[in-house]
């Protein structure tokens, strides 16, 4: 098990998020998290890549109690997040943005106060390395703000990717994009996930099932199931909660 | 140390905090629906001194300066929301606040234009001239006990305002989450714009009432200004019952040390704010999330 | 860097006035280490009168109360500004966004009661006297600081040390990481850049530069006036860093100069000078916002594109 997490409970003044957690993530398997709007997803997600703190529950990676840990603390571990609404750097270009991520998990240059940026040559090789993977090399003295939407959930991906996190979480990768995007993001998680463990939150649900190794399903806070997609889909609460209300809407 | 004095600073200190009070609930009105801090807050203070002087030497009545100020400040609020703040909206939080600042500085020229550098007296009003025996616990100013009951007044209309109206029901809303207001279709901008207004208002209401207790000259905002934002950091942004606390014991604390230490009394109140900052860094009552 | 050398050592000879001069440079410095913190990190202080008046005050005092020599004298204006970083850096980034300004502010005024109170350290609301500096000598060298051109340049000699470090801050991937905070900060964080520790040090730098300037603005005036410690001071530096542009190396010089340019013309013909220095700066508020310098470097750089 890469990742465990343990009776994970976030309550917001009295309103329960996220109740009474347990699951367990092994090493090497893309889990894709479903539910409908408001089941506690990003929250979920949140606890995992350390931004707030559990009201209780525990958080283990690789064998280390991290919860309660500073959010940079669970980045340097090797815990990487990208988001559903772009959240990148927008007045840097492309380059700046994933070398600024690669400088972060460098000991030697996140705190050199003294030294030209070009004297950590490494980071722009690895930043233009990361930048190749999701096929942004060619645009990458382009500022955030003028990449295309597309290019930008792109530049995410690219971002989380510096430093060789061991686990990638991702959060709606395709959210906003066409078909063709779609289609394009799902081969490119694919190859990433061949080489590391991913969490993936994804509403197109067709999408999880052909990709996923396993599912799990959040409703109301809580932990509906959890399973192969076939057991998934085979799940009668699941169907009733989830898929049947599927077409309705993006939930 | 003889109870009845330190009773008597005490009472002082709430007269001291009701204008406290007053002023930090200006600033949370406005930042709560605006997002934004006044910068221009103390200059609204000192602009409601002497606008009550201007309207108690026209008229002779102490009451009408106390009913037209308010509004007469509040108005001038609203043009400088209008012209000076709107254009900035959608700039981060960092410009309205520079804004203001510059907005502060001119006017404090302005009034030293028009009213002179030095200071100005301003008399207690005659009916409350007086004072009250109050047997063991000494002799204390009416004037005092009449800021006190009118700020409570005040702030029971607030209260009645936000709790029972539209535009109450509005401004809850919309401190929590501006962009439900939009949803619910309601013109935000005049939201805005009133409660630009009302705390402007508010500010001038608290530099009139302060004015025959403390000086009246165009630096008075800038102290007052730093006591606001110290009270609200306490209470916590945002938050009318954090303001109103806070604004109290801001005054309490301020009052009681000057009994025991005055060169210490200035100061007392910023090591309270540090205490907080350390302890509860959103402020008593603020919450977490509207700091960020 | 090389053009702020260049503007700057050239100053005394295109100035008005010498004293112009000098304080373009003082006040440049001080707006510089403002703009550090505002224009570089994001982060909005209205309390760096603290970090200037903590540099003249320690400077004058080890002058004036211990005979301290001027140039241990400098070195202990800087160390007691950013002893003073440390303590309300500290403090004040605990508080979050909008909040930071006011923190800052109050506790910029906590240190001018202090002051106040302490007179007979700081001369309370007179001032602090008796730090005169005639000759400045350091091994066998010896200048003679009345001279106003040799006083301009062992000014300049120190300005230009402290913008040279600066700069190599700045183009280190330090400079970056402060980039990143200003930009986005909660990315910074998720990235895992210890974004309160960035800020910290970034207030603390931006405390020492300060401090320098008001070490050598006690030294430049003698005499340490209670006002450097006032609100008043510290918006100087917010008008100074944003006329001229926040986040650009230049900007705050320029800031300073056209500050304190309109100050010498306007108070030839009123008194009330302020009240058009204070329409101004709105204007700039809300007409460019990116200040002379940063308009015309953004106006350069798409010509160029």
């Amino acid at each position: 098990m890469i990742l465990s997490v343990d009776c994970l409970v976030k309550e917001y003044g009295g309103f329960v998020a996220l109740a009474d957690v347990t699951a367990e993530f092994p090493r090497g398997q893309m889990t894709a998290i479903i539910g409908p709007n408001g089941a506690g997803k990003s929250t979920f997600f949140s606890l995992l890549s350390g931004a707030i703190a559990p009201s209780a529950g525990r958080i283990i990676f690789e064998g280390a109690n991290i919860t309660g840990l500073p959010q940079f603390r669970f980045a340097r571990q090797g815990i990487a997040r990208s988001y559903q609404i772009t959240n990148l750097f927008p007045r840097l270009t492309a380059h700046e943005n994933v070398r600024l991520a690669c400088q972060a998990l460098s000991a030697s240059a996140r705190g050199d106060l003294w030294h030209d940026r070009s004297y950590h040559y490494g980071l722009a090789e690895t930043a233009d390395a990361c930048l190749e993977q999701v096929g942004l090399l060619p645009r990458r003295l382009i500022e955030v703000s003028r990449l295309a939407h597309g290019e930008q959930r792109a530049l995410e991906i690219a971002v989380a990717l510096a430093g060789s996190p061991r686990l990638l979480l991702l959060d709606e990768p395709t959210a906003g994009m066409s078909p063709e995007e779609t289609k394009q993001m799902m081969d490119l998680i694919a190859r990433l996930a061949t080489e590391r463990t991913v969490l993936l939150v994804e509403h197109k649900m067709k999408l999880v099932m052909g990709l996923a190794d396993r599912i799990l399903v959040l409703h109301h806070g809580r932990l509906l199931a959890s399973g192969t997609p076939d057991e998934i889909r085979a799940d009668t609460q699941v169907r009733r909660v989830y898929l049947g209300e599927g077409r309705s809407g993006r939930g | 140390m003889e109870l009845d004095l330190i009773l008597a600073q005490l009472f002082t200190g709430v007269a001291l905090g009701a204008v406290f009070v007053l002023m930090s609930v200006g600033l949370s009105v406005i930042f709560g629906m605006l997002g934004i801090v006044n910068f221009a807050h103390g200059a609204f203070y000192m602009i409601g001194a002497y606008v009550g002087i201007f309207v108690l030497t026209l008229t002779g009545s102490f009451w009408i300066a106390l009913a037209l100020t308010p509004i007469l400040v509040g108005v001038f609020g609203l043009f400088v929301e209008r012209i000076l703040v709107r254009p900035l909206y959608g700039r981060g939080p960092d410009y309205p606040l520079l804004l203001t600042f510059g907005l502060a500085y001119a006017l404090v020229e302005l009034v030293r234009v028009v009213f002179g550098s030095d200071g100005v007296p301003f008399d207690t009003p005659e009916l409350l001239a007086g004072g009250f025996d109050l047997g063991d616990l000494g002799y204390y100013p009416a004037y005092r006990l009449f800021v006190i009951a009118f700020t409570v007044l005040i702030l029971l209309v607030l209260w009645v305002v936000i709790e029972r109206t539209r535009f109450g029901l509005i401004v809850r809303a919309g401190a929590r989450d501006p962009r439900i207001l939009s949803v619910l279709g309601i013109d935000v901008a005049r939201v805005w714009l009133l409660a630009f207004g009302i705390g402007t208002g508010l500010a001038a209401l608290a530099g009139l009432l302060a004015a025959p207790m403390r000086s009246v000259n165009p630096e008075m905002g800038v102290a007052v200004l730093v006591e606001a934002f110290v009270v609200t950091v306490i209470g916590g942004m945002g938050s009318l019952l954090g303001g109103a606390i806070a604004g109290m014991a801001v005054g309490i604390v301020v009052s009681l040390t000057s009994l025991w230490m005055p060169q210490m009394a200035t100061m007392s109140m910023f090591a309270l704010m540090t205490l907080v900052l350390i302890i509860r860094p959103q402020g008593l009552f603020g919450r977490d999330d509207l700091a960020r | 860097m090389p053009i702020v050398a260049a503007v700057l050592a050239l100053l005394p000879w295109v100035a008005p006035s010498q004293a112009l001069s000098v304080n373009i440079l003082l006040y440049g410095l001080f707006a510089t280490g403002f703009n550090l913190l505002f224009g570089y990190t994001g982060l909005l202080s209205f309390g760096h009168a603290a970090f200037f008046g903590a540099g003249a005050y320690g400077a004058g005092i080890a002058l004036a109360h211990y005979g301290v020599g001027w140039f241990g004298a400098i070195f202990i204006g800087v160390g007691v500004a950013g002893m003073l970083a440390l303590l309300i850096g500290a403090v004040s980034i605990r508080s979050r966004g909008i909040y930071f300004s006011m923190v800052t502010l109050a506790l910029a005024q906590l240190v001018y009661y202090a002051a106040f109170q302490a007179t007979d350290w700081t001369g309370g609301e007179n001032g602090l006297r008796g730090l005169t500096v005639s000759v400045l000598s350091l091994g066998p060298i010896s200048l003679n600081f009345l001279d106003p051109t040799t006083k301009y340049y062992v000014l300049f000699a120190f300005v230009m040390f402290a913008l040279w470090l600066l700069s190599r801050m700045l183009n280190a991937p330090f400079g970056a990481a402060m980039e990143a905070v200003r930009e986005n900060e909660s990315r910074a964080r998720a990235c895992g850049f210890d974004v309160r520790l960035i800020k910290l040090i970034a207030f603390v730098v931006s405390g020492l530069v300060c401090g320098l300037a008001g070490s050598l603005n006690a030294l430049h005036l003698s005499i340490v006036p209670i006002d450097t410690l006032y609100y008043q001071t510290s918006g100087l530096a917010v008008m100074m860093a944003l006329l001229g542009g926040a986040g650009t190396f230049l900007g705050p010089f320029i800031g300073a100069a056209i500050f304190l340019l309109i100050e010498d013309i306007f108070s030839l013909w009123t008194p009330h000078w302020q009240l058009f220095v204070g329409i101004i700066f709105m204007l700039a508020v809300l007409f460019m916002p990116r200040g002379v310098w940063g308009t015309l470097a953004g106006w350069y750089r798409e010509r160029r594109a």
